[in-house]
């Protein structure tokens, strides 16, 4: 993250040098979460040092991580500090099945600021496009900044966007967003260049460029969570198809007289596998009512939890077998919700890719590396790709 | 694909939905619900004040690490009811129950004994003191004798820093905090007697977007705590984000008990209003 020579490139785990590193961190992680904070208010935050914060801090600045500037608090001098960026900021806005993620970074691809919050499993586009901006709002006036300095908000939605009409491409899936045109609706409420794709995509893209796939020509990311979606990752870009639904492997059919789909079809990936599916399996169990809680009881050994994880992940792997077949994909990443529970869900799909796949080798499966925040992270890396196309001449 | 191949997918995915569900109905119903049994359950409560019924057989059951929603109209009946299980009022008629074992709440410092924590709407904060003293106030840790300010200040930004509050400082005044801020305050107040149920009236109203996604996260983590939750909100939208099971009242009597999951926003719209009837 910080490529400005302030340590040495592997410091030695458990030495000074790392513990030092683990502090400057955990200063620019409370610096993010809080938009700028005094010295003190910074020693409280962290749980270090005055002296140890004064000293990082000084150090920051010296490389121009952080900038400083005397302010008071309750009438005592004090130093304020911010995170330093570059000119001009871009909003990444991750609309999921039960959560809302927002995040601002420079241009330089330094996230600046994030915030998150749970949705309504069945919300609408009005209200969570309205409390968006807001938010957005919110947070670039924590940074000392005004809307006029960001650039471009990048999109994500579960369900792929029709690129002609902007609306979502299989109504249905998402009944308080159908028949809206996502990027004008949005760009109307925020005043900037939107840019819509669906979380998959932006996962993946995230993961392209700075996660598990770096550096692969053919993969593709699999995203398992309330919903299943897929992205085929080709030549460092996602492949979007004629309408926007390339790569949507929860609607891979893998059983044709399964349970009808919200799409319209039948027996889909999803219906077997999505996180909904899972849920509806311990409906009676009143301690589960979320992934987390499936994930909880699976790290607690929970053995019918594990195999329903492990089910699912059967489920995946046959249909990812079929897309292999087709795509031939070096490395498959899986991420989302439910890739959280690691091998327990990556070993069935490995064995069922294995199995289905055609010729010897199946690709290698692997979990993203970048957690929950990769799809919020791959709509900051698309706005920065839309500010490079559109406004680079002016910036530069 | 030819037929037969979907044919066999088809009997293997049978297959595994059947070993799904054979160990479901043997373990799943008969593991849990031996184990967890509800923290709090209130059944049949009544409350008249005078001619006013206020409450008539209502129940109420929350169990650990689940949120449940209390909506309702205004005079439905929400405030009373948990009025009640805070030890506010006495109710005329019906049991509650701690764990299994029936109980009486004679006052509120019984409730707090026996685990249960109330945010009220107004919050109870102290303006004039800063954030250590309103959490620890009235429960003031000393060493014989003397305040224990460092104590105090060690543990209170522990507590903020796992409920991952947004509070920049632990030594400004409450007055100087943004509303999300002091609804976080008066929660993590409410945390320091460890209770296991933890009641919060009305936490989003009044608030800005952000202040409210702070108060909706801090619910997120009090679930994962392993807190039982009551929530009492008019915003359906946050109710169905963060609420896991939904109690609805319409003048002083239950009229519905959702799975969160299960429903619309317009169902549970009209069961408040009455245009649906749920009434058991």
């Amino acid at each position: 993250m910080y490529g400005f020579g302030v340590q040495s490139r592997h410091p030695t785990p458990g030495s000074q040098t790392s513990l030092r590193e683990a502090n400057r961190a955990r200063i620019v992680e409370s610096l993010k979460r809080h938009g700028h904070l005094t010295q003190v208010e910074l020693a409280g935050a962290t749980g270090l040092s005055a002296a140890t914060i004064s000293n990082i801090v000084k150090e920051l600045s010296g490389v121009g991580v952080v900038n400083t500037a005397a302010t008071s608090r309750s009438g005592r001098r004090a130093v304020e500090v911010t995170l330093a960026r570059r000119q001009g900021l871009v909003a990444g806005l991750h609309i999921s099945k039960r959560h809302l993620r927002v995040a601002i970074s420079d241009v330089d691809r330094t996230v600046v600021a994030e915030n998150h919050l749970p949705l309504a499993s069945d919300h609408r586009y009005d209200r969570e496009m309205d409390r968006a901006a807001l938010l957005i709002g919110d947070m670039v006036e924590a940074l000392d900044a005004t809307m006029s300095d960001v650039l471009v908000l990048g999109m994500a939605l579960p369900h792929p966007v029709d690129p002609l009409t902007g609306i979502i491409s299989t109504p249905g899936l998402m009944r308080g967003w159908d028949g809206i045109a996502i990027a004008d609706a949005m760009s109307e409420r925020i005043q900037l260049p939107v840019v819509v794709d669906t979380e998959a995509n932006l996962g993946g893209l995230a993961e392209l460029r700075s996660g598990a796939a770096r550096g692969v020509t053919s993969g593709l990311y699999i995203r398992v969570g309330y919903s299943i979606g897929g992205s085929l990752l080709i030549n460092g870009n996602p492949y979007r198809g004629g309408s926007g639904r390339g790569g949507e492997v929860g609607h891979v059919v893998i059983d044709p007289h399964g349970s009808l789909c919200a799409c319209g079809n039948r027996g889909c990936l999803e219906v077997f596998a999505g996180g909904r599916a899972m849920l509806e399996l311990f409906r009676d169990d009143p301690g589960i009512h979320r992934l987390r809680d499936l994930l909880l009881r699976a790290e607690a050994g929970d053995s019918v939890v594990r195999r329903a994880i492990a089910d699912a992940g059967r489920h995946i792997g046959s249909a990812a077998a079929i897309v292999s077949t087709v795509f031939d994909p070096e490395l498959v990443v899986i991420g989302g919700e439910l890739a959280e529970a690691g091998e327990i869900l990556l070993a069935p799909l490995r064995h069922e890719l294995e199995r289905a796949t055609i010729g010897a080798t199946a690709p290698t499966v692997v979990t993203g590396t970048l957690g929950d925040r990769a799809v919020v992270l791959g709509c900051l890396a698309a706005a920065i790709d839309n500010v490079a196309a559109e406004w680079k001449p002016q910036l530069r | 694909m030819t037929s037969t191949e979907f044919d066999t997918g088809r009997e293997t995915n049978e297959a595994q939905i059947r070993t799904e569900e054979e160990p479901m109905s043997e373990t799943s119903p008969a593991a849990p619900q031996s184990t967890v049994q509800p923290l709090v359950s209130m059944s049949r409560i009544s409350k008249n004040f005078g001619a006013v019924r206020a409450l008539t057989g209502v129940d109420l059951e929350v169990y650990p690490g689940e949120v449940v929603a209390l909506v309702g109209d205004n005079g439905a009946g929400k405030s009373t009811l948990v009025k009640i299980l805070a030890g506010v009022f006495k109710p005329d008629a019906g049991t509650i129950s701690f764990s299994g074992s029936p109980v009486t709440i004679g006052s509120t410092s019984e409730a707090h004994q026996l685990g249960v924590a109330t945010v009220f709407q107004d919050l109870a904060l102290c303006d004039n003191l800063d954030v250590v003293s309103n959490l620890w106030l009235g429960r003031e840790l000393n060493v014989r004798g003397v305040l224990d300010h460092v104590g105090m200040e060690t543990r209170s930004w522990a507590l903020l820093r796992e409920l991952s509050a947004r509070i920049p400082s632990v030594r400004v005044r409450v007055a100087t905090l943004s509303g999300g801020q002091r609804q976080t305050v008066a929660i993590a107040r409410s945390l320091i007697g460890e209770p296991s149920v933890v009641i919060l009236d009305e936490p989003t109203a009044a608030l800005g977007v952000a202040a409210a996604a702070e108060v909706l996260n801090l619910i997120e983590r009090l679930r994962e705590r392993g807190l039982g939750v009551i929530l009492i909100s008019h915003n359906i939208s946050d109710v169905q984000a963060v609420s896991d099971r939904i109690v609805v009242l319409r003048l002083g009597r239950n009229n519905g008990h959702f799975r969160t999951d299960d429903v619309t926003n317009e169902v549970v719209i009209s069961a408040i209003t009455g245009a649906s009837d749920y009434t058991r």
